[in-house]
């Protein structure tokens, strides 16, 4: 009955969306009517998406995809979320979020009428093609043929909290940019608008690239303590996917800074949301088609993906078809000069653009080999990490002083200030990578890194009054998005760099010495739990017979889907990160490997002020 | 005079960086196979998996170190048994040439078209 209710609501709300891409000459609608349709439309694809919640929290298996991905002894919390950790359901949210998106801009939109619903029409028409999918290949309302009593069970490993959010973090990052895609789009069929539509542009991106970091942070902190690898970021393809819309985000947010120094550049901005949305639906097909292999490739179906390649192209095509056509004629004149704020902003977007092509290709070069000469490569961390640090090096340097740079000219107040900063920082980086263990790699990022927090600090002391008011937060804005990048790569090097392993056989009872701390494995907990049983070894970690902390280190073992997760016990602290990973037991004996993760919780601490410093920006006049 | 000596300094370190390289067979294991991929994991490098494969090839590795083989003999000793797939880093040769080149043609060509522009004005 729910899941009626869901599809029927799904369907009128299609249909609504097909009256609103009716042309005006032919459908004579009064904006407010037009409006109110498209209102509707959102409100009933929300209906068809809480049905299929519900649907799931009542475990009602008569719905064919609730029985392929639920279980009635879950959680609620993982009943809800598993309405979105299948393929079926996660498009539905997909397509809900396209609609929402417009809806809110539908109410927030101070653009004139004209423009408004050249928008909300394009916004439509994403709408539809996504719905199309989902009623003929991807269907979450299906009728079960078989009459049964309980569900197969949801994938375990999504069975976490952080793995509950990580997807709708990530779809209202990558769907906003379908709203950036539209509002690009309108802005080069309706010319003369008003430039409103650029400020709009601004604040729609922002709000995107600030959840779509939010979802990648999310997943890269999933992976860190779920897969038990010692690392969070692997360069696995799907993890490239999500890196180039959201580095190509970044692009466009730095590009619409130029706004403010009057040198918009309307071709490069429009190419770049085009370009977003692009690479978004490149992400969705090359996970769902199942071409690669990955936690998130589902049950993959050729159609499908021929379906999303369709999408790809025809989006893709249309988005620049119309680029090309209509592309805005007016003459830039960049005012460029070695080296001013629009050369480095230029330069900043150049790398960027460079990074994620590079990523690109890497990403996409197996499949091309494979298809060409049948033989299969790997292109992984190794070529990632040699060509794209060193591309965007430059640009991290750049970047500690863009900021303070001035657009007319090329000059730098108190010059030799920050010459002096930078050498006395270069020479202590120096002297400490020299008494530890030097490291070309490490001694590079100590040096970006400090030096992006140094000078973006220098910066703000040098140019602004201090106060406490809302205000100063909004003038220094980009440098604290700035400090909480050079804190994220002080992380990323140190802990990359300095990780220390050590390996044990170990058991009950014994300690082991780990630098200056010891590590007592206390005892072997097995607990059932609801829909699982956790095994869990626990270890005391002591530094001079004071506990710091237990640390539960082990496995779950799901019934249900018959399939073991690690779950490693990780002792946080501002400075290291103690790691533990259960391995096999053999005669009570016990392997664990223990990482100890320098600095890993800056990385964390440089994502929040990023995320902070954009929301910070969307608020911003 | 000062600078000249941090210079110096600099040069000094970097170039002796090599030197410090450890000759420590360890250290060369986990190097190479930090870029060999796991066969039988999704993604994994093979120093990182517990797999049985993942065993053997340390095993493997460590003993042709032991023998005295170079890391570039031991990687093609490896692609020729398992295919180029177990390489995270694909070789540099004529058939790769587009993927490492690539990014390093698109930066020095928009170097020049940017060069270009900025000396215009």
């Amino acid at each position: 009955m729910i899941s009626l209710i869901g599809f029927f609501s799904l369907c009128l709300s299609t249909i609504f969306c097909i009256i609103v891409l009716i042309p005006y000459s032919i459908l004579k609608i009064n904006i407010k009517y037009l409006l109110f349709i498209f209102r509707s439309s959102t409100f009933l694809v929300c209906i068809s998406f809480v049905s299929l919640i519900f649907a799931y929290v009542t475990s009602d298996f008569s719905n064919f995809n609730v029985f392929q991905n639920s279980h009635s002894d879950k959680p609620l919390i993982y009943k809800i979320t598993g309405s979105w950790g299948n393929h079926e359901g996660s498009i539905l949210l997909w397509v809900c979020m396209i609609s929402i998106y417009g809806f809110l801009y539908s109410i927030f939109s101070k653009s004139l009428n004209n423009f408004k619903i050249t928008v909300l029409k394009i916004q439509s028409a994403l709408f539809l093609i996504f719905a199309f999918f989902i009623i003929f290949t991807s269907n979450p309302f299906l009728v079960n043929s078989v009459l049964v009593e309980e569900g197969l069970g949801l994938n375990p490993i999504l069975q976490d909290p952080a793995l509950a959010i990580h997807p709708p973090m990530l779809y209202l990052g990558y769907v906003g940019f379908s709203l950036v895609f539209s509002l690009a789009i309108a802005s080069l069929l309706k010319k003369n608008s008003h430039q409103i539509w650029i400020i709009e542009i601004r604040k729609w991106s922002m709000i995107s690239w600030g959840f779509l970091t939010a979802g990648i942070a999310l997943g890269s902190y999933w992976a860190y303590y779920e897969l038990g690898w010692g690392g969070w970021w692997f360069w696995d393809p799907v993890e490239n996917i999500s890196l180039m819309p959201w580095i190509a985000g970044l692009a466009l947010v730095h590009s619409l800074l130029m706004i403010r120094g009057e040198q918009a550049i309307e071709k490069w901005i429009v190419f770049l949301a085009i370009l977003c949305f692009s690479l978004c639906i490149l992400g969705t097909f090359l996970v769902r088609s199942g071409i690669l292999t990955s936690v998130h490739s589902f049950a993959s179906d050729a159609s499908r993906g021929l379906f999303i390649l369709l999408i790809f192209f025809v989006t893709t095509g249309f988005g620049f078809l119309v680029f090309l056509i209509k592309s805005p004629s007016k003459k830039n004149d960049l005012h460029l000069l070695l080296i001013n704020k629009t050369s480095a902003l230029i330069i900043n977007n150049i790398l960027m653009i460079i990074a994620v092509l590079t990523i690109l290709l890497g990403t996409i070069y197996p499949i091309i080999v494979e298809v060409l000469t049948n033989t299969r490569v790997s292109v992984g961390g190794p070529y990632f990490n040699s060509t794209v640090l060193p591309i965007l090096l430059p640009g991290f340097l750049l970047m500690s002083i863009a900021p303070a740079l001035s657009w007319q000219t090329n000059k730098i107040k108190k010059f030799k200030l920050y010459v002096m900063c930078f050498l006395i920082l270069s020479a202590v980086v120096l002297l400490q990578s020299y008494l530890t263990d030097f490291n070309p790699w490490g001694f590079i990022g100590l040096i970006l890194g400090l030096w992006i927090i140094f000078a973006s600090i220098l910066s703000i002391v040098l140019r602004y009054k201090f106060s406490i008011t809302i205000k100063y937060i909004k003038t220094i804005n980009s440098f604290i998005a700035h400090i909480g990048v050079g804190v994220m790569i002080i992380g990323i090097t140190v802990s990359s760099i300095y990780q220390k392993e050590f390996n044990f056989n170990i058991t009950v009872g014994e300690e082991v010495i780990i630098d200056n701390e010891i590590l007592k494995f206390k005892e072997i907990k097995l607990i059932d739990e609801k829909n699982y049983q956790s095994l869990r070894a626990v270890f005391s970690l002591e530094k001079k017979d004071t506990i710091l902390s237990y640390i539960e280190a082990g496995k779950n073992y799901y019934p249900v889907s018959k399939t073991i997760t690690t779950e490693a016990g990780i002792y946080h602290d501002w400075f290291k990160d103690v790691y533990i990973t259960l391995g096999s037991e053999n005669n009570n004996v016990w392997f664990i490997r223990v990482y100890l993760n320098p600095l890993v919780s800056f990385i964390w601490i440089g994502v929040i002020i990023m995320l902070f410093s954009s929301i910070i920006a969307v608020i911003k006049k | 005079m000062k600078f000249q000596n941090s210079f110096k300094f600099l040069f000094f370190l970097f170039f002796s960086c090599n030197a410090f390289a450890s000759d420590n067979i360890g250290e060369q294991v986990k190097k190479l196979t930090l870029e060999l991929r796991c066969m039988t994991c999704q993604n994994q490098s093979v120093y990182d998996s517990d797999s049985d494969y993942a065993k053997d090839i340390k095993k493997l590795v460590e003993e042709k170190f032991n023998e005295g083989l170079e890391e570039k003999e031991i990687k093609d000793f490896l692609t020729e048994r398992y295919g180029e797939y177990i390489l995270f880093r694909p070789y540099f040769s004529s058939k790769n040439l587009l993927l490492w080149l690539f990014p390093f043609i698109l930066i020095i060509a928009s170097m020049l078209i940017f060069i270009k522009n900025v000396k215009k004005k």
